[in-house]
This record gives structure tokens, C-alpha cells and sequence, in this order.
């Protein structure tokens, strides 16, 4: 029974090829779009993340701190949760670093009467604390212990990514649901169209004799079918403009930070399954409207 | 007796009447029909041939009144009960209402897939009827490249592969030339020779002077006179 309905969906196919076409690349064109902005969103929170691993704290220390003072300063901050790895950076190496950084202006530093750089602390945070609200605590906490001048952490570039962050999240949410209940409503426009254009079909086909579920199998079928080869088709369109897209914006500067993925497997074939679902329940909603079942 | 319904009688209408708002297409018909009869309905356009025909195979249902279809009783019987009254019916239009999408093989074979049989078992049925028709050759081709009266040949194949008890035919020379119209009759005949009841609803009234049947006239939906 399956494999005659698999049949009788090929043949009608293939006699109906224009009319499922336009089912088709409307399903591709909606998986090309809600796909293309997961794409976007997987990569910029790649990239923020990737910003974010570079964040350090800095904590400057004040002057006639003790070499003893030092080293229990060290191991107290070492002990503070979130804490990775901690550097001591003396203020000889910072004067030192800055001079072959600023390179031919370091004749400028010449002038100084003595090194105004502090001694410091270069923090290192775990994977699992850098959200914005963990590195604020950790320099309040580092803030308030002895010898401690100062503590630097890129605040105003922090939370400017959270808010970016944020905002790609809850406009992905968003964006994902519209096209998702969009693509929804399509599919069941495109099933009704198609049912609207072979009524007279489906009522000769009753006349002879057919049951519910002889006009309705293959239509689910079909809508299945459709969800399936739109699926494919928008991935594979989403895959066709990334591979032609991608290599132009290499060179750029910010995205050395990362490397620009494609979607994966697993995800793909989320969509793929879930615009086959789409197909399904666009059916269930336009059948129940037009058959009254 | 089955359901109201004597051994030889296939069809019952009693009291049947079918209206549409205000309008009243049919009033109080009764009818009887036999097993392997052949019935002209006729009358005047508007007259109610066509929503006779459709009453029968439930395209419409009767307002008040009874019909009873080789002991069903239509009145009575769920909606999934429906098709199983259909496919005791072979039902040829004047429009052919063949699918256009659909080769010749694929329009008559579609009965019987909607009946449940495999295709190895459809396809000697099919052909064998083609042939019956004289369409064998066309069984590949799509309507609309047929003549007037191959479409139709195509549809009589239709309504006889699934050897029906009734065979109802609505208007199905209206739209050929005479010479088309009398071969569609003379299938007609022989599906009638083979063991059906045959119902034709015609205006035509020249072919029913020339050919033996019961005459059922109407005329503004009541019964005029039976002979």
C-alpha cells in the first residue's frame, strides 16, 4: 500500500511538475533564509566568544610593595575563583614592552625622569568566567585587597559585546520564530493552492469510490516530499552562497580571530527534518480546512 | 425483501424531493428500478435528470424521502460508508470529467487502485477494457489530445472496469456529433448486455425513440409519465 502511494505521489510529480516546483523553491527559499541567519548567529557568537577569551584583568599595584607582600598578593588572587593563570609583570618589563611597541616614538620616553609605569598583575580567566557580570565581581573582589591601585579589564568594550550579544540573541529568537510560523503559514498556502487547482481532481476521484485516507495519504506524502526537497535545496543554496561568499571576507582583520563555519551536520539535518514536519502540519491544517475532515 | 427493497430491485426512490433555498429541483419522486435495466431519464433542461443521478451516488443528498441503493438505505449510512456506495456505481458525464494529468491508462486504472487492487492485477483489467472501448491504442495519451468522443470512450472504460452494479450516465452524448453519440450508445448497450443496470439521463430524444428502455420523463422535478 505504501509503495503504490509512494507511486501515485512520484507519478502526480511528475504530471504536476510546475505546481510542486512552486511548493519546493518556496520551502528552499524559506530554510535559505531562517538557515542563513542561524549561519550568522552560530558565527558572530563564535566571534564574540573568540573577543572575549582575549579579555584580561589587569591589576596595578601600588609603590614600595614588598617582594613578601608581593608574593602573598599573587597567591590570594591566584586562590579567587575564576582565576586561570596569573603574571607578574614588573614595571621595568612594561616600560620595556611599551618602548618597543611604540617603536621609533620611544625617544619620547627619553624625557621621563623615572619609569611611571606600576608593577602588575596580568589575570588570565577560566572558560566557564567570562561572563560580564563574573569579571566584574572578580575586580571588585581584587579592588578591594591590600596594595591593590587599580584593576583594568576592558570594561567599556565588555559591555558593549554583552549588549551586541544580547541583542543578536534575542533578535535571533525572534527572527527564527517569525520566519519559522512565515514558512508555516507558506507551506499551508502553497498545499491549499495546490488542493485549490486539482478540486475537480479530488472530486472525481471521490465520485469513483475514494475513501479519506486515499485522497489524503498521498498528500501528506507530498507535502512531506516537498519539506524534504526544500529542505535539502535551501541548505544547499545557504551552502553554495557561503563557499562563493566566504573566501572574500578572509583577509579581513576580524575575522582572524575565527574561523567561519558552515552550519553543521547535525543542524543541517535539523532543518531539514523540521521543514518536513513543516510540510506535514502546512498539510494537517490546510486538509482539515478544505476536506472538513 | 432487503431494506424495503424487493429481490430484483436495485434502486428505490420514494417520496424523494431535493431542494436548493426556495427552489425546488426535485418533488416527490418515487421510483423503482430493476436489476439489468435499462432506464432513460429525460425531460427538459432544468427538469431534475442531472440531481436524480447525483442523489443516487450521494454527489447531493434528498432533502426528505427515501432512497435505498441495493440495500442501503442512503438516508441511513455514515459518511464513511460513502464510497463503498460509490463503487457500486460507474458514473460517465457529459464533461467526461476525466483527469487531465492523467494518461488514459492512469484515468481508467484509478478505480481500481481506489478499490485496493495491485497494479498486477490492474493492468490486464484496464487493458481489456481499453480494448472493449476501442481505445487500446491511446492508452498512453493525455485528454486533452483526445477527440470528443475518444474522452468519452475513456469515460464509459472508467465506469465499467470496476464491473458495477449501476451504471449512470448523465447527458454523456450532449456533446458529440450524431455519428460519436450513437457509438457511445451502443457501449452503453453492451454494458448493459454484460449484466448492469443503466441509468442514462438524456434530452436526446431522438435516441431514445430509436432504442428500447424504460422512458422515466420529467419535467420541472415530478414525475410526468412512465412507460
Amino acid at each position: 500500500m505504501l509503495m503504490l502511494d509512494a507511486k501515485r505521489v512520484l507519478t502526480d510529480i511528475v504530471n504536476n511538475k510546475f505546481l510542486h516546483m512552486v511548493s519546493v523553491v518556496t520551502i528552499a527559499l524559506s530554510v535559505f533564509i531562517v538557515s542563513s541567519f542561524s549561519l550568522f548567529f552560530n558565527n558572530a557568537t563564535d566571534f564574540l566568544d573568540a573577543w572575549r577569551k582575549g579579555v584580561r584583568v589587569i591589576t596595578y599595584m601600588s609603590d614600595n610593595v614588598t617582594e613578601p607582600q608581593r608574593t602573598e598578593l599573587m597567591e590570594t588572587i591566584r586562590n579567587l575563583g575564576g582565576v586561570a593563570g596569573i603574571e607578574f609583570i614588573s614595571k621595568d618589563d612594561a616600560y620595556n614592552d611599551l618602548k618597543e611597541k611604540i617603536g621609533q616614538q620611544s625617544s619620547l620616553l627619553d624625557g621621563l625622569d623615572k619609569n611611571p609605569l606600576p608593577d602588575s598583575f596580568e589575570i588570565t580567566l577560566a572558560d566557564s568566567y567570562r561572563r560580564l557580570e563574573d569579571i566584574e565581581k572578580l575586580s571588585q573582589n581584587i579592588g578591594g585587597l591590600p596594595h591593590v591601585e587599580d584593576v583594568e579589564y576592558a570594561q567599556k568594550w565588555l559591555y558593549r559585546f554583552n549588549g551586541v550579544y544580547n541583542l543578536f540573541k534575542v533578535t535571533g529568537l525572534v527572527l527564527v520564530s517569525i520566519f519559522f510560523i512565515a514558512t508555516l503559514l507558506i507551506i499551508a498556502n502553497t498545499i491549499r493552492l495546490i488542493m485549490y487547482t486539482r478540486r475537480e481532481e479530488i472530486e472525481i476521484i471521490r465520485i469513483i469510490g475514494a475513501d479519506e485516507k486515499f485522497i489524503k495519504y498521498p498528500l501528506f506524502f507530498e507535502a512531506v516530499v516537498h519539506g524534504f526537497l526544500g529542505g535539502v535545496a535551501g541548505i544547499l543554496m545557504l551552502y553554495l552562497a557561503f563557499i562563493l561568499t566566504v573566501p572574500n571576507f578572509a583577509p579581513a582583520t576580524v575575522f582572524s580571530l575565527f574561523e567561519i563555519r558552515f552550519i553543521s551536520v547535525k543542524f543541517s539535518l535539523t532543518i531539514v527534518l523540521c521543514s518536513m514536519m513543516i510540510g506535514w502540519v502546512g498539510c494537517f491544517f490546510s486538509i482539515r480546512k478544505f476536506l472538513k475532515i | 425483501m432487503v431494506n424495503g427493497q424487493g429481490k430484483n430491485t436495485i434502486i428505490r426512490m420514494f417520496n424523494v424531493s431535493k431542494r436548493y433555498g426556495k427552489m425546488e429541483a426535485l418533488s416527490n419522486l418515487s421510483l423503482e428500478v430493476r436489476k439489468n435495466e435499462f432506464i432513460f431519464v429525460t425531460g427538459p433542461s432544468g427538469a431534475g435528470k442531472s440531481t436524480m443521478i447525483k442523489l443516487l451516488y450521494m454527489g447531493e443528498t434528498a432533502s426528505s424521502g427515501s432512497i435505498l441503493v441495493d440495500g442501503m438505505n442512503l438516508a441511513r449510512i455514515s459518511r464513511k460508508q460513502i464510497p463503498m456506495l460509490r463503487r457500486k456505481f460507474g458514473v460517465v458525464f457529459q464533461d467526461f470529467k476525466l483527469i487531465s494529468t492523467k494518461t488514459v491508462f492512469q484515468n481508467v486504472a484509478l478505480v481500481l487502485e481506489v478499490a485496493g487492487l495491485k497494479p498486477k492485477e490492474i493492468y490486464p483489467l484496464v487493458m481489456d477494457v481499453l480494448e472493449c472501448v476501442g481505445i487500446e491504442d491511446r492508452s498512453e495519451e493525455f485528454p486533452p489530445v483526445l477527440s470528443g468522443g475518444e474522452k468519452q470512450r475513456v469515460a464509459i472504460a472508467r465506469a465499467m472496469v470496476g464491473t458495477p452494479k449501476i451504471v449512470l450516465a448523465d447527458e454523456p452524448t450532449g456533446s458529440l456529433d450524431p455519428d460519436s453519440a450513437a457509438q457511445i450508445f451502443q457501449l452503453l448497450r453492451s454494458v448493459h448486455e454484460r449484466g448492469a443496470t443503466v441509468i442514462i439521463a438524456t434530452h436526446d430524444q431522438q435516441m431514445i425513440n430509436n432504442h428500447d428502455g424504460r422512458v422515466v420523463r420529467l419535467v420541472k422535478g415530478r414525475m410526468d409519465c412512465e412507460n
